[in-house]
């Protein structure tokens, strides 16, 4: 039963993944292909690190200190990378 | 001398990072955490920051499942309009508590804080659904 609910997490991640990456070769603003990396890089990998915590629960402190990292650091690069973007900052 | 959030994080990382709960691991994380140096001002009295502090850890809680139904909703339905919004931001914030409001609107998938004006208000970047005509 475990080992499928962290199949299933494991799935959702790696689409996720394809499916926020694709928009990158696409034709559309910085801003909009931001909010479908969040998706996949963010939530896909976030979900296959809560497929692995299911599988390896002795791990689970340095699983967690990786979601948690994962979390903060792609959000806030993804503010960074959004900030800069708009090409508008008094620092740029 | 160190804020207790600031203490409460570091502990919090070197707990986790070292997994291990024995006497000498404690005390050298509490060594550790008091010997960094702090950075940046921090504003030890304000007796009703607790509270925000406490709201805003609960507004993280439920933006996780909140941000997994935005993806689902962004794969199942094109999300095609882009449209930047100004949005006010809460009076009296500590620049701790800023962050975290910055973070919580950036880390749902449809919305990115793009600019934060000094004067409390985002510039916020969404994505919105096709309307059908």
């Amino acid at each position: 039963m475990i080992d499928l609910l962290s199949s299933v997490c494991f799935g959702i991640g790696i689409f996720f993944w394809f499916w926020g990456t694709w928009p990158l070769v696409g034709n559309r603003s910085v801003l909009f292909k931001l909010h479908s990396l969040s998706v996949s890089d963010t939530l896909g990998s976030m979900a296959i690190i809560i497929g692995l915590l299911l599988k390896l629960p002795h791990e689970w402190p340095l699983l967690l200190l990786a979601l948690i990292s994962l979390a903060i650091w792609n959000t806030v690069l993804g503010y960074v990378l959004a900030y800069c973007a708009s090409g508008r900052g008094r620092y740029d | 001398m160190i804020g207790y959030r600031d203490l409460l994080l570091r502990l919090t990382i070197w707990f986790l990072l070292t997994a291990d709960l024995s006497w000498a691991n404690i005390f050298m994380g509490v060594a550790v955490s008091l010997l960094l140096p702090t950075f940046g001002p921090r504003s030890y009295t304000a007796p009703a920051i607790l509270k925000d502090w406490l709201q805003i850890m609960w507004e993280m809680i439920v933006a996780v499942p909140r941000a997994y139904f935005e993806a689902f909703e962004m794969i199942l339905f094109p999300h095609d309009r882009e449209e930047i919004t100004v949005e006010p931001s809460k009076p009296r914030r500590t620049p701790g508590l800023l962050f975290l409001d910055i973070f919580l609107i950036t880390f749902t998938p449809k919305t990115i804080v793009v600019k934060h004006y000094e004067e409390g208000r985002h510039e916020v970047h969404w994505v919105r659904r096709r309307r059908r005509r």
